[in-house]
């Protein structure tokens, strides 16, 4: 029963990471795929006059109404590209949009022991991984917008 | 024009809300029309800061400022929001009014708590309005602030919200 017990807690660490690898103002960024709720086209956003850093418009898609977290500015970046997309995240508070360059975002699966601690003080994150000389940092996407 | 006696005379269900729809600094604002006691031009109000109806002055409140907005210069499209709740009476001005709307409480959505500053005591809720959206002014805080600046020179009413006429809104009270 020990055993069983530990070898599933281990495969449970032991799960590969799944993330989606995107781009803000052409900096690298991971998002975990299971935090990720949609990609689309950007649609203009609708400014909402307030005092929320970096949480200072909305998108409209259909009937719902998705406040936008301003990646870009929150990591003194513009985004890239003509045709912007639209990065929809599972927040706690609620789903929420970001708007990324126009490259593809690309799915990558990792071991767990690739990923590493983010030294970072720049944005919120779960860890990263390494990619040649890149240091990619995973977006803890419950804290985007809490350490404004 | 007194907008809710000219709505009296179409009847409709208890529980839909109205909303007068205007433009301020390039955004859409919605205003429940429980508030709204007129809606005049700015001949009408005699080009006052101040228009006094009937005997009640109506103090400017300068919407585009409280919601740090970029300012509208007055035109032919101009029109006087006159806004009392209570005792408490106020008069906005917007470069344009879009129109009426009436809607269920449900379509008046919460806004997203992501928002989490001072904005969401100037907002009531999102309204889907055409492909965008408006957002539903909180007229007792804009009419408490006027009071408040008016009472204390400018410094802050120090009162609960709660001590504020409330007014319906989603089938609940604000207080």
């Amino acid at each position: 029963m020990l055993r069983t017990g530990r070898k599933h807690q281990r495969d449970a660490v032991r799960q590969p990471w799944q993330l989606l690898v995107f781009s803000v103002g052409e900096r690298r960024l991971a998002v975990r795929t299971s935090e990720v709720s949609g990609i689309s086209q950007w649609n203009e956003s609708i400014p909402v006059a307030g005092r929320t850093p970096f949480v200072t418009a909305v998108v409209r898609q259909g009937q719902t109404v998705l406040p936008v977290f301003d990646l870009a500015a929150f990591l003194h970046l513009t985004v890239q590209g003509s045709s912007l997309l639209c990065l929809r995240v599972k927040h706690p508070l609620g789903e929420m949009a970001m708007c990324i360059d126009e490259e593809i975002p690309v799915l990558h699966t990792f071991d767990p022991a690739a990923i590493q601690t983010y030294h970072g003080k720049d944005l919120p994150a779960e860890g990263s991984y390494t990619n040649g000389l890149d240091e990619i940092p995973i977006l803890a996407v419950p804290r985007l917008g809490s350490t404004a | 024009m007194d907008i809710q006696e000219s709505m009296r005379g179409a009847p409709s269900p208890v529980s839909l809300l109205r909303f007068l729809i205007v433009v301020v600094g390039g955004r859409y604002l919605a205003l429940n029309t429980e508030s709204i006691s007129g809606l005049l031009t700015l001949e009408e109000t005699g080009n006052v800061e101040n228009p006094t109806v009937h005997g009640m002055v109506y103090g400017t409140l300068n919407l585009a400022d409280r919601l740090s907005l970029s300012h509208d210069a007055d035109g032919a499209n101009t029109r006087v929001v006159l806004l009392s709740e209570g005792e408490t009476r106020g008069s906005i001005r917007v470069p344009m009014v879009q129109g009426l709307l009436e809607l269920q409480p449900i379509q008046v959505l919460p806004l997203p708590l992501q928002f989490h500053g001072a904005e969401r005591q100037w907002y009531r809720g999102v309204i889907l309005f055409a492909k965008t959206i408006a957002l539903v002014i909180n007229t007792t805080w804009l009419l408490n602030e006027q009071v408040s600046a008016l009472e204390s020179g400018g410094a802050r009413k120090h009162s609960s919200a709660c001590n504020d006429p409330t007014i319906s809104m989603n089938d609940s009270r604000i207080c």
